[in-house]
């Protein structure tokens, strides 16, 4: 018990204390423990440990981040006894970052920066030290009911916002119990369509923060939502809630927009639709210029006290390029890898059966270079996507106007920023 | 503490050193007590005073604070800045409302069927002593699940049924979230208290009754006249336990959240203790677990003192 206290005291000013990795000399092999909750990773883990004896690593599934994985991980940091290894998405990282979680492996990992995307490799790079693998990349696109699109008279699927208001109000119209689309609660859902229309929520001058949450570009993209939500025309399912997935089920909602990662998990969910779903860019602002949104991504980190932390980011850079990897991380977890070699990997021109047989990853291949890779987010992102999902919760259920609760999380960002002595402007 | 026990009749014998059974039987007791000292002491008193510690630091970032932050003493800044913050003072206010209404209620409910089941004509006693105590049996969790989908828009029969009489109600709007909670609350504990003031109940002296029934005095009267201030100090006891659960509020909104999503992730003060967490400030998490504990204490042990006195002065 003593020790524990005495552990858990000395930590938050030096992060030496011991971790999970054992030491490397001497003899046997190294083995490392990795946290993450992705479906596949698992796999690639042990793909990894049968070419490479000298190093096991060992895979455990943690609740999702944004469910307790990534409180789990901070935790276990400041007690000193946390994994060498950890999924962290990109939204997150800077937070991690600022808790001082990270482990600085830039000297190990920097020859392999131009195997990866250039936006990913910034993503993972934070005021120029690198603190892991980007993983993958999360462009968002339309998954929608084909069968019952025709059904209702959609004879293409809205490429537009202001087409698919039109479609939103044609299916609702056609049936008071249908809806084209859920208005969810995920707050990186939502951070997704701001992405989209160029609103960026974040940003860094001299040597402050800069919070946009609440700019003129957030309220068009808000003001849209709330108009169809006003409406009445959207479902207000709980975003990945068994509810959605029910009426999803039921014919009662007939598209998603949501990430690349979304369409292994919307199969597996609603198995008895199986074929009756197609893929389709996202609906964009301006059909000239068309601009895409990106939901996710994530990297394998290295986090703070690891020992071993060459063979740590030696795992991580693996599992982001080799191909048996990627293969498998394709098919399984659904990423878009960050690896500009796993663009060719065979696994993403497989036709999907669940999809009807398209070949889904094209689709997010012809966004890819219509995607903002200046996005930046900020370093209290736990704090700012339970207070954006709070609102979007209040929303849904009619409680609070969408406009209005991104005042709030302003606000609130801007005190949680101010309240840990970070430096913000307009604060 | 572990030698206070043996003491008294090496006191009796003043002049000399205790002979040696008494220090044998001094050994024995402390080896009795020292299981139970050591684990109250790890798991107990040293995460306590861990909290307290950790609430006076602070971590300190510098600029953009993109790399590790600084602890720094903080003396008793993060209390401040809780008491400041109107989100954690609107968590302590919610959970108090929520306790005013809900504990006299569920008590009142609890000695009500507590006095049905005492008197001598109702008909099925055990069956509906274990009745009323079978949602207690339930575990909260499950109750709390079960009550979400009795209360969840799109899914509740009693909105349908108030919808088939033309009446437009939503159990779980902003307005409805903390009767919904303390009617899951009522339900999960009325049966508890109930049986803890049936026992005091039962432990009353049958010939008070009898002779009060002889002097001509209504069932009622009896109730009122003599089992309830009898069973005073159950009602006493049953409301501090019901003071400190209502303060530890946590299960019921969190399963509740599932189906109602515009209850705020800082709705109880125990959910904004864990919001603090989430946000990697344990400093404040601890800060604020400390002015919840105190109030708790304050507010239970403040009651007990009250009645007390009170009962003294009757």
């Amino acid at each position: 018990m003593a020790t524990a206290v005495a552990g858990c005291g000395s930590s938050g000013s030096s992060g030496s204390s011991g971790s999970s990795g054992t030491g490397a000399s001497g003899s046997g092999p190294v083995k490392l423990d990795f946290w993450g909750w992705a479906p596949g990773y698992a796999q690639s883990v042990a793909l990894w440990n049968k070419s490479h004896p000298d190093i096991q690593v060992t895979f455990d599934n943690t609740a999702s981040g944004a469910k307790g994985g990534y409180t789990k991980m901070l935790t276990a940091v400041k007690a000193g006894n946390a994994p060498c290894l950890a999924q962290v998405g990109y939204e997150t990282l800077p937070s991690f970052a600022a808790a001082g979680a990270l482990q600085d492996i830039t000297q190990y990992a920097s020859a392999d920066q131009s195997q990866f995307a250039a936006w990913t490799w910034n993503q993972v790079t934070i005021d120029g030290k690198t603190y892991g693998a980007p993983v993958d990349t999360a462009p968002m696109a339309l998954l929608y009911r084909k069968d019952l699109f025709a059904k209702y008279g959609i004879t293409k699927p809205p490429a537009t916002w202001a087409e698919y208001a039109a479609d939103a109000a044609k299916v609702h119209h056609a049936d008071p119990t249908v809806y084209l689309g859920d208005f969810g609660n995920d707050a990186y859902n939502y951070a997704g369509l701001a992405w989209q229309a160029g609103a960026q929520w974040f940003g860094t001058g001299g040597d402050q923060w800069q919070v946009s949450i609440d700019s003129a570009a957030n309220q068009k993209v808000a003001g849209f939502w709330q108009g169809l939500e006003s409406q009445g025309l959207l479902k207000n399912d709980p975003s990945y809630d068994p509810s959605l997935y029910s009426d999803m089920a039921k014919g009662k909602i007939l598209s998603d927009v949501n990430a690349v990662w979304d369409t292994p998990i919307l199969a597996s969910s609603v198995k008895t639709t199986s074929g009756d779903w197609a893929v389709a860019p996202m609906p964009v602002w301006d059909a000239a210029n068309p601009q895409y949104g990106n939901d996710g991504g994530s990297a394998t980190a290295v986090l703070n006290g690891c020992k071993d932390a060459k063979q740590a980011a030696e795992f991580a850079l693996w599992m982001s390029t080799d191909p048996t990897s990627l293969t498998n991380l394709i098919k399984v977890t659904g990423i878009y890898p960050a690896a500009t070699s796993g663009l060719d990997n065979p696994a993403l021109t497989a036709p999907d059966p669940f999809y009807g047989g398209q070949t889904i990853f094209d689709v997010f291949k012809a966004e890819m270079p219509h995607i903002n890779t200046n996005w930046q987010w900020g370093p209290t992102m736990t704090q700012a996507s339970n207070d954006l999902g709070d609102g979007l919760g209040t929303v849904e259920t009619g409680n609070a106007q969408l406009p209005a609760v991104l005042g709030t999380v302003q606000s609130k960002t801007v005190a949680e920023m101010k309240q840990q002595g970070l430096s913000v402007a307009g604060g | 503490m572990t030698t206070a026990t043996p003491e008294p009749p090496a006191v009796a014998r003043p002049p000399r050193r205790p002979p040696h059974h008494v220090r044998r039987q001094a050994r024995t007791a402390a080896a009795f007590i020292a299981p139970f000292a050591v684990l109250f002491a790890g798991m107990y008193l040293a995460p306590i005073v861990y909290t307290v510690y950790q609430s006076l630091f602070k971590t300190h970032h510098d600029g953009l604070g993109l790399s590790a932050p600084t602890t720094v003493f903080a003396g008793l800044g993060n209390y401040v800045t809780a008491l400041d913050d109107p989100a954690f003072r609107g968590s302590l206010l919610r959970v108090l409302l929520i306790g005013v209404v809900q504990v006299p209620v569920m008590l009142l409910l609890a000695l009500a069927l507590a006095l049905l089941l005492d008197a001598r004509r109702t008909l099925f006693k055990r069956f509906f002593r274990l009745a009323f105590f079978l949602p207690y049996a339930l575990p909260g969790v499950i109750g709390a699940i079960m009550w979400s989908y009795l209360v969840a828009p799109g899914l509740s029969p009693i909105t349908a049924a108030a919808h088939h009489i033309g009446l437009h109600l939503d159990l779980t709007s902003n307005t409805m979230l903390a009767p919904t909670i303390g009617n899951m609350l009522t339900w999960g504990w009325t049966g508890y208290n109930m049986l803890i003031i049936y026992s005091a109940l039962q432990a009353i002296p049958a010939e008070l009754s009898e002779a009060a029934r002889m002097d001509g005095c209504s069932p009622l009267r009896i109730a009122w006249h003599i089992k309830v201030p009898m069973v005073r100090p159950a009602l006493v006891l049953t409301t501090v336990f019901s003071v400190i659960g209502t303060a530890q509020l946590y299960n019921e909104p969190a399963i509740l959240h599932n189906v109602a999503p515009n209850l705020s992730s800082d709705y109880t003060p125990i959910f904004a203790a864990y919001d603090q967490i989430n946000n990697n400030n344990f400093n404040a998490a601890a800060a604020e677990s400390v002015i919840l504990a105190v109030l708790a204490f304050a507010l239970s042990f403040g009651f007990l003192k009250f009645m007390q006195r009170r009962g003294e002065t009757l």
